[in-house]
């Protein structure tokens, strides 16, 4: 008979969120994002040119005004168009819309690149100082401790500025500055978060049997007590990617994002000047932006925790 | 006695306590015991008296800090364990001595399927490749029981009732065919027709595979089944120890008499069950002298056995005891004075 694949806890809780149809369509508003992020992506290296991703093509004169038509001569041409933009245009007359949608790209890389690196730094510390307490705990504990104190955004600006050129001797780009600075400065709570649950689990009798049967501390903690956690980290991880993507508007805001393309930040940190000569386009299109994912992934990030956290405990 | 011993685990004066922040618990006070091939041991006390600690001590799997053995030495095939360093006890755990625990529910990961731990109990200690293993943990599963392994290995453990999480915790224990098996109150936590089949299970492996069971348990029922010998702990002490039989029909200690009295008897017209009166006295705070004293009909207002810890001396041959009024005693005590370069110490036949 052909052996039947078990029910994991896992399984479980996905069915359980698949009946949540708000849920659901909140995580269908957040993989339009990270689609739109992806196809952007694939169509930089591939160099597909699809007209909807070129941000840097001028579409009329300087800030038009959105869904108001306009007449105009691109530059080299004689012959005047008439045309008509959803979102309006910036100061070079580029399409606010189009910046908006490469905007995806670049907050979704920088969240999720963020979240790779402070997830590559917590999780491991914060396994470790669970699991072996003594002084390896109060050495790691006195370290996130001293690094939580100092006031996040202050920290996120040291390290971008000091990263700009290069990291630790590499020359780097301006983009994965911003990557680093907020990965870097941010492993701190996942850190605290999976020291707790090791803490919690670690004296559970699956622990010791698995001791007993021969396996070595590093083995027990990879390969059967993080297991166990992966609920925590992913709800953890859905709920700071908004951070994350916050994190880069300010970076951009302040001027220490990426220059040279387009960002939600960037068009924000423009709007000081524009909104004195009524153009609202362009923070407008990055605010909503902004707003639909966050409040987007939140939502879901709720549901998922409250759909993933009580099955898998263990009792 | 330093005779070459043909037991394949010999544990003599073992002593482990737990140095907590607040008091000094001396969990386990002098134990020997020695477990001979293809024999199953009892261990049987009520809840606190150490036999946890005990097998614990012997995988060294006692957590520093609090614990620490501070005495004794284990002796395994020859090999003293209270010598290895962890990587060698990483060998011999699940390889040579196996253990299996109480509660099959928590004992298993939740989040892996029941094949897949029984896969990695082998891959630990043998060279066999995925395929291979898995089809080792298919067969384990067939032996110890469990009907359509094929179908049952992609299982995982909350899918699955009491008696088969602890068949497939036995699976896990004998798939590198320990020669010592620790079974830590196996079956307390599953019903009674349950316990009876996974009892009879491990009698059956333990004829196959020639291994020694040290099986510890409260039930006195399950030690009359199952046991070839008996060692009887109080309060981190043995109190007695001895072949099962002559236990039960000729029990030495007041402790162990007390035990099979309360136990009820069909078909005895009783009004009330006897009972060994008082508590349990705590880890941290033992009686002086005999730690069953205060509640023993014999030495309860006795000043000797208030004031002298009475050692474990083999009163008749192959039986142990620690009382100073078990028959037998009085005479054993004054030859071990007698004599004092032959060591009294009492070891399980």
């Amino acid at each position: 008979m052909r052996p039947v694949k078990g029910r994991s806890l896992w399984a479980d809780g996905i069915r359980r969120l698949r009946k949540r149809n708000f849920a659901m369509i909140c995580f269908g508003i957040v993989l339009v994002y990270f689609i739109l992020a992806g196809i952007i992506f694939l169509d930089e290296v591939f160099n597909w040119n699809l007209k909807a991703f070129q941000w840097n093509e001028i579409v009329g004169p300087s800030y038009q005004a959105p869904m108001a038509e306009y007449t105009w001569t691109p530059e080299g041409q004689t012959e005047s168009r008439t045309d008509w933009t959803l979102f309006g245009t910036d100061f070079l007359g580029r399409s606010t819309l189009r910046k908006t949608i490469y905007g995806a790209k670049t907050s979704v890389t920088v969240a999720l690149c963020a979240s790779f690196i402070s997830l590559l730094i917590g999780v491991p510390l914060g396994a470790i100082a669970g699991y072996f307490r003594g002084w390896v705990d109060d050495v790691i504990v006195w370290f996130y401790t001293t690094l939580g104190t100092i006031p996040y955004i202050l920290l996120v600006m040291a390290f971008a500025v000091v990263l700009r050129e290069n990291a630790f001797g590499w020359e780097i780009r301006g983009i994965t500055a911003v990557y680093l600075a907020i990965g870097l400065t941010s492993w701190v709570g996942i850190c605290r978060l999976i020291r707790g649950e090791i803490i919690k689990r670690k004296e559970g009798e699956y622990v010791l049997a698995a001791r007993a049967l021969g396996c070595s501390n590093g083995r027990i903690i990879f390969k059967h007590l993080l297991p166990n956690v992966f609920h925590v980290i992913i709800i953890n991880f859905s709920l700071r990617f908004v951070s994350f993507i916050h994190a880069e508007v300010i970076l951009s805001f302040l001027g220490l994002g990426e220059t040279d393309k387009p960002s939600w930040g960037a068009m924000i940190d423009a709007a000081r000047t524009e909104l004195a000569r009524n153009v609202w386009w362009e923070m407008a299109a990055a605010t909503v932006a902004i707003f639909f994912i966050s409040l987007a992934l939140n939502i879901f990030g709720d549901a998922l925790r409250d759909c993933l956290d009580p099955k898998l405990r263990t009792d | 006695m330093t005779e070459t011993n043909n037991s394949l685990l010999s544990i003599k004066n073992l002593s482990t306590h737990f140095y907590t922040e607040q008091d000094l618990v001396k969990a386990v006070q002098d134990v020997n015991f020695d477990i001979p091939e293809g024999r199953t041991l009892a261990v049987v006390g009520e809840s606190g008296c150490g036999k946890s600690v005990t097998a614990l001590s012997v995988m060294r799997l006692i957590p520093w800090p609090p614990g620490k053995i501070v005495a004794g030495t284990i002796t395994f095939h020859g090999q003293s364990l209270l010598d290895k360093t962890e990587a060698q006890m990483r060998q011999i755990r699940g390889n040579d001595i196996a253990m299996i625990f109480q509660e099959p529910m928590t004992s298993l990961n939740p989040v892996f399927t029941v094949g897949n731990q029984i896969v990695e109990a082998v891959k630990l200690h043998q060279h066999k490749s995925g395929s291979e293993a898995h089809s080792i943990a298919v067969e384990m599963m067939r032996k110890v029981g469990i009907a359509d392994p094929q179908r049952r290995v992609n299982e995982y453990p909350h899918q699955m009732s009491g008696g088969m999480r602890q068949r497939v915790m036995i699976a896990m224990a004998l798939c590198c065919d320990p020669k010592l098996l620790i079974a830590d109150e196996p079956t307390t936590a599953l019903d009674v027709t349950i316990q009876a089949q996974i009892l009879e299970l491990l009698r059956g492996l333990q004829r196959t595979h020639n291994m020694s069971i040290m099986l510890i348990t409260h039930d006195l029922g399950v030690v009359a089944e199952n046991a070839d010998d008996v060692v009887v702990m109080y309060a981190s002490r043995i109190a007695e120890t001895a072949a099962a039989g002559p236990l039960f029909e000729n029990p030495l200690h007041p402790y162990t008499q007390g035990l099979l009295k309360s136990l009820p008897r069909l078909g005895a017209k009783k009004d009330r069950l006897d009972v060994i009166p008082g508590s349990v006295p705590s880890p941290v705070n033992f009686p002086s002298g005999c730690k069953f004293h205060p509640r023993c009909p014999i030495g309860k207002d006795k000043p000797k056995c208030q004031g002298d810890e009475p050692p474990l001396l083999e009163v008749l041959p192959g039986r142990c005891t620690a009382c100073w009024f078990a028959p037998g005693y009085e005479e054993k005590y004054k030859e071990m004075q007698a004599s004092p370069g032959v060591p009294g110490r009492c070891d399980a036949e």
